[in-house]
């Protein structure tokens, strides 16, 4: 039997997992909600962003939060950037098509990074002290990027909610032809869309380098439970993805103390494919 | 009828140039043999060893070739597979090296979860299999392979030889009675990394050593934060942890911010022996105590323990190695990963080729396997001290080299020594894990 102490801390490990996720979580359903498109090679944006925190800071010296600004100008630049030359030209095209092109983005930017960088894994370390309370540890390491995470989100939650723009993309994520015939351009919207969900890539790749190495292939680390976070929250659906981060983080977590680590991800899998044919639209999906 | 004449008829033409088509003889001047290098260029593998793998076995190539080839007059063409560090993609490769590219050989291998499928599949084509670094042990147990041979020691035989080390120095160390000691295990859950825990576990069997856990996890796991509060939940003295990279520096880094506190922890390969890796990921003061498993890298050594010429083969190989790929390394921080593939390349072009080609009459799969199993180097007869004799057929472990062993290394004073066998050593160990490390029990 497990001392419940360290039950408490895989709790907390869960709440500070999830926190991570749901940021990579909300980018991607931003941009999934409003121009209908899943942008297969988000988490390799975020790699992207891993790389230029890890040169300004690690290579040319710069303070963490100078790279960390610099990681989210270049993520909205290349959130703009892959909307424009790659999402733009097909938003018309059959779904199979768009997907085979984010997909293809993704190969690109991983083969490029591997001629860029090679293969190496870099990392940047910081020295930040944890606190044991009561036994449970608390590392400021995880507990910042946490925290960032949350305001984040709220002031991505302010933005769709008490902003012009914010109210036109939920506007065009709700009925894009209406939106239209009201006389709303919905590219200009995609546009702003697409830098706010580069923006999130590009805040993640600030938080995430402070917690993984960064390689050419990290977007197989945590794109897929990303995927299946956005999935399990309802594509396009904000609340339901932060709530399913958090679903999917205290799974992992506590069932990986209780059983063990593989286990952990067996059994978030297993609630996942459940809630799949339960709730198909998503855990926060209104029935019928 | 006429329909099924084209089925009927390609198959027989098939089988007939099959069947008539020679095995490569050596009997043409000028003639190349074609040797297909598989390791993986990109993802994770690549930094966790493989590429320095590939970097020991092209520079032997390149050295044989320089001197004229094989006997002198046969040249290597090498022709590269990536794997990708995906199973499937190195399956794939080696089907194009072996059938598109026609090569005579298929050489390298980093990941046990590449070579056990493949071992079986190359082995059945009846097409010769070298592998030079992967090691579990289920590659050949009880398998028989005919064309499969590895230089290099098992998984299972790291597992054991890390838990004598620590039965064997625990009292003087760490002052307690080894079956006193509560002993963790940890690994990647592929067929590397269960191999070296059931290694690990049966050996403390044996010993009647106590192990308090054994768990795997997935590489690619975005957060291993369970596992550390699992392990602090069972306090273990000692922590024994196979992976590859980035998965234990994402473990080290969470270990440390959780508190978990040991008194020795000691790593078996991959990533655990990428040193510059482990100082960028962890910090160089952090590392000092860590150990690894690995066979032992060449410059490693004292020349004078090993066969004449053999020390020479080490020089050159590390002058090498500065000049091509890293003029800054030390000679001791060159990851013996460079000389798995330096030397048991070497042995294939330098052992079982000649004999093939001067005695078996050429470098087909027959032949070059009838060569192999009369290799017979004695123990110091290679750069890594091991010799080589292979396990004949029928054997459980059929192609597994019966002399090779790894070696325990430790992390001293920033760089690697060797601190077990006692008969390689070239240091005392350092337990337990000094006041420096964040992990060290206080």
């Amino acid at each position: 039997m497990i001392d419940p102490i360290f039950l408490a801390e895989a709790a907390v490990n869960g709440v500070l997992l999830g926190g991570v996720l749901a940021l990579l979580a909300l980018g991607l359903n931003l941009i999934f909600g409003v121009i209908d498109i899943v942008w297969i090679a988000y988490v390799d944006l975020v790699m992207l962003c891993m790389y230029l925190v890890y040169f300004l800071v690690q290579v040319y010296g710069w303070p963490v939060w100078a790279g960390g600004l610099a990681a989210v100008a270049l993520g909205a630049a290349l959130g703009i950037a892959v909307h424009l030359l790659i999402i733009s030209p097909i938003l018309g095209s059959a779904p199979i098509n768009q997907l085979l092109a984010t997909g293809g983005l993704l190969f690109f930017l991983q083969s490029f990074a591997t001629f860029l960088w090679t293969t190496d894994h870099r990392s940047v370390r910081l020295s930040l002290p944890s606190y044991d309370l009561g036994g449970i540890f608390l590392p400021l390491t995880r507990v910042i990027p946490f925290a960032i995470s949350i305001l984040a989100l709220v002031a991505l939650y302010l933005f769709l909610t008490r902003t012009f723009v914010g109210t036109a993309i939920r506007a065009v994520s709700q009925d894009r032809e209406a939106m239209g015939l009201m006389g709303a351009n919905p590219h200009r919207i995609y546009l702003v869309t697409s830098a706010v969900g580069g923006l999130m890539a590009g805040l993640a790749g600030a938080l995430l380098i402070f917690l993984y190495s960064v390689h050419p292939f990290f977007g197989g680390q945590l794109g897929p439970l990303t995927f299946m976070i956005c999935v399990l929250g309802g594509l396009g659906n904000m609340v339901g993805a932060f709530v399913a981060s958090f679903i999917m983080s205290e799974i992992i977590s506590i069932a990986g103390v209780l059983w063990s680590t593989e286990m952990g991800y067996v059994i978030a899998f297993v609630v996942f494919i459940v809630m799949i044919f339960v709730r198909p639209g998503g855990i926060l999906a209104r029935r019928g | 009828m006429k329909s099924l004449r084209v089925p009927l008829i390609l198959p027989l033409v098939a089988a007939l140039v099959l069947a008539t088509t020679p095995p490569p003889v050596a009997d043409a001047q000028g003639q190349s043999i074609k040797i297909g290098v598989l390791f993986d260029h990109t993802g994770p593998f690549a930094a966790g060893g493989s590429l320095n793998c590939w970097r020991g076995a092209k520079m032997a190539i390149d050295l044989v070739n320089e001197k004229g080839g094989v006997l002198g007059k046969y040249k290597i063409v090498q022709v590269d597979g990536d794997g990708q560090s995906k199973a499937e993609v190195a399956i794939n490769e080696a089907e194009r090296l072996l059938n598109a590219e026609k090569v005579d050989i298929l050489a390298g291998i980093y990941s046990s979860a590449h070579a056990v499928p493949l071992a079986e599949k190359v082995d059945k084509q009846k097409k010769f299999l070298w592998i030079t670094t992967a090691i579990s042990s289920k590659v050949f147990d009880g398998r028989n392979l005919q064309y499969t041979f590895r230089p290099q020691a098992t998984g299972d035989q790291f597992g054991a030889l890390s838990v004598a080390y620590i039965n064997e120095f625990a009292r003087d160390k760490l002052k307690k009675d080894p079956k006193a000691l509560r002993i963790a295990l940890i690994h990647e859950d592929g067929a590397y990394g269960t191999d070296v825990a059931n290694g690990s576990e049966v050996k403390a069997k044996e010993l009647g050593l106590n192990i308090v856990l054994k768990e795997g996890y997935s590489i690619n796991a975005p957060d291993l934060s369970s596992l550390v509060t699992k392990l602090r939940s069972q306090r273990p003295d000692v922590l024994l942890h196979t992976g590859y990279n980035p998965d234990i520096a994402l473990f080290l880094r969470q270990a440390k911010e959780q508190g978990l506190r040991l008194q020795a922890y000691i790593g078996h390969g991959a990533g655990h022996s990428q040193i510059d890796k482990l100082k960028e990921a962890f910090g160089a003061k952090e590392i000092e105590g860590f150990h690894t498993l690995d066979p032992i890298a060449s410059q490693l050594l004292d020349p004078k323990k090993l066969k004449p010429g053999v020390g020479e083969m080490t020089a050159e190989m590390v002058k090498r190695y500065k000049a091509q790929f890293d003029k800054d390394v030390t000679d001791r921080a060159i990851a013996p990963h460079v000389s798995m593939g330096f030397n048991n390349m070497w042995i294939l072009l330098n052992d079982v080729l000649p004999r093939a080609i001067s005695k078996h009459g050429g470098f087909g799969a027959d032949a070059l396997a009838k060569a192999a199993r009369e290799t017979d180097i004695p123990e110091g007869g290679t750069m890594q001290g091991y010799g080589v004799k292979f396990f004949p057929p029928g054997h459980r472990f059929a192609g597994q080299n019966e002399r090779a062993f790894p070696a325990v290394f430790e992390i001293i004073e920033g760089k690697f020594e060797l601190v077990y066998p006692k008969t390689v050593a070239t240091a005392s160990p350092l337990l337990p894990l000094p006041a420096s490390s964040p992990l060290a029990a206080k």
